[in-house]
């Protein structure tokens, strides 16, 4: 499958300070990527140096197959961007701005009205048509800046922090818009809500001064937590003793939190049990939450 | 993409009242200047007239046109990039498929466009005296050649300056300093030295006065080619950081 976003060794300096440190990223179609990290770890700058907006001081960017240094205008026609600040004109009405924004993608005048309908409904702005930008509030600011975005279908949607101001049912929407989106597209957006990120995306790269510390799955593959429920109510060491187990804590009477030693499979750890004489009510994976990966991650705990 | 980012950019300053409301005034001014031209040549005796109606036209019509274009486009160019730079809309350029070199003609076009609207009022009030006078056409076009070449010039130190500052004041006075500048190095100057080359009145006095010269024209033209080239470079920095 074509990668819609592949960058590699991609990295940025202002004078002497590494703002970002060499990246690699591929994006298919269906992938919504959440950039995550405290402030100041280099999010908008990625974001802004794959839109083109920041060239890169090493490192190459490519969307859908153009590089972006080499063949900057297909690479760009395929970018839907839209900043920590939505770009707007704010003495232009909303139908004059997107039709400004699809113009200057490249849209032709006949497709111009059909994009603009669409985006407008995409984004809950029907209502809003002839209002002048600086009139309306900052959720439809932040909308109208959203509908710039998408109103040329891009292939790769980057949005830099696209819930900021936003009312949660506004957010709600936006996230089911961007699950919708992101099946024909790839979508990269960044947030400081990890609740943000866990619900929207299906990758994540966690950044800590401007390094990726964590890039795969919001939930790992390979899971080495279980929650152990027994019948018994057997003392941490005791379980923790087997030799399939790592370690054991309790998290209340008969329910454990367990970590597998490497190498074995739970299958091997429950026989063990089972050969103990304790009964087993339940063994399952225990998902890590986004909130202890970040933990982990931005703390040193995970490389 | 120039000429479409162009058409967006002269649509959005034509939507804003700086735009209608300098041109009213240019209107206005112009037309003030054009009626008291005529009452003055007409007043004088015919042995006192060195130069015809159409010199006199030339000289003072266009003169004070030149001085409203200086005023204006600074005003005009100051917000181009400067503006968009503070209010983050720059993004909507940068990340859209345009090079710098688009970005940068399509709102110099965009700006030329609107004031070629105010080179065309002092030609159009000589030609209303067409039906009853005998005017040097060659020598009003000539004129507002010059003061077309001016616009361009201006709008092209105007950029740059818009292009390195992101505070529109400083844009505009850093804009006004240099065409100052630019208007002062005749006087107390060689004729023959650099700097005093360096002036436009006189090379625009050359076109008032109908005479064309490439020299002139060079002139007018490598100027704002420079600044544009400094304002290229500026963005293309920008996007390095």
């Amino acid at each position: 499958m074509l990668n819609l976003l592949t960058t590699n060794q991609l990295s940025r300096s202002f004078h002497q300070d590494q703002i970002v440190q060499p990246l690699d990223l591929q994006l298919s179609r269906g992938d919504i990527l959440g950039l995550l990290g405290p402030n100041g770890a280099g999010k908008s700058t990625i974001m802004r140096m794959i839109c083109g907006d920041l060239a890169p001081s090493s490192g190459e960017v490519e969307i859908c197959g153009f590089d972006l240094l080499q063949q900057p205008q297909q690479a760009k026609r395929n970018i839907g961007y839209l900043p920590e600040r939505p770009p707007l004109h704010p003495d232009q009405t909303v139908d004059e701005f997107l039709a400004d924004c699809a113009y200057l993608h490249g849209l032709k005048k006949a497709q111009i009205d059909a994009a603009r309908s669409a985006a407008k409904r995409d984004c809950g702005l029907e209502q809003s048509g002839r209002r002048l930008i600086r009139k309306l509030s900052k959720g439809y600011q932040q909308r109208v800046g959203l509908a710039q975005a998408i109103i040329h279908d891009p292939q790769l949607l980057v949005l830099d922090e696209p819930s900021d101001g936003l009312d949660p049912a506004q957010i709600r929407q936006l996230r089911e818009l961007i699950k919708e989106l992101a099946t024909d597209k790839a979508v990269i957006l960044s947030s400081h809500i990890l609740s943000e990120i866990q619900a929207t995306c299906n990758r994540v790269v966690i950044l800590q001064q401007g390094k990726s510390v964590y890039n795969g799955d919001i939930t790992p593959a390979e899971q080495t937590s279980y929650r152990l429920g027994l019948e018994q109510n057997p003392l941490e060491s005791e379980i923790a003793a087997l030799p399939a187990i790592a370690t054991a804590e309790q998290l209340h009477t008969d329910y454990f939190m367990i970590t597998l030693e490497p190498g074995y499979r739970p299958s091997e750890c429950l026989e063990q049990l089972l050969g103990r004489g304790w009964q087993v009510c339940e063994l399952s994976p225990a998902s890590r939450s986004l909130e202890q990966l970040f933990l982990q991650a931005t703390t040193g705990g995970l490389q | 993409m120039s000429l479409s980012l162009a058409w967006i950019e002269w649509r959005r300053l034509m939507r804003t009242p700086l735009a209608w409301g300098t041109l009213a005034l240019c209107v206005c001014l112009l037309s003030w200047q054009f009626l008291g031209t005529l009452e003055s040549f007409s007043g004088m005796q015919t042995a006192h007239r060195e130069l015809g109606l159409s010199h006199h036209l030339s000289l003072q019509l266009y003169g004070l046109a030149a001085v409203l274009i200086l005023l204006i486009t600074p005003i005009l160019t100051a917000r181009l990039f400067s503006e968009t730079f503070r209010n983050g809309s720059y993004a909507l350029l940068s990340s859209a498929p345009l090079s710098n070199l688009s970005i940068l003609s399509g709102k110099f076009l965009a700006v030329v466009g609107y004031l070629s609207l105010l080179v065309l009022i002092p030609l159009l009030l000589c030609l209303t005296l067409f039906s009853g006078t005998d005017l040097d056409l060659g020598l009003l076009l000539a004129a507002t050649l010059g003061l077309l070449l001016l616009s361009t010039t201006f709008t092209g130190i105007g950029l740059y300056f818009s292009a390195l500052s992101e505070n529109p004041g400083i844009a505009a006075a850093a804009s006004y300093g240099t065409l100052m500048l630019l208007s002062l190095l005749d006087q107390h100057t060689e004729a023959s030295s650099f700097i005093h080359w360096l002036a436009w009145p006189s090379h625009y006095l050359d076109l008032q006065l109908g005479l064309v010269r490439l020299s002139d024209i060079a002139y007018f033209l490598l100027l704002a080619l420079f600044f544009l080239g400094l304002a290229l470079h500026r963005l293309d920095r920008r996007r390095r950081g």
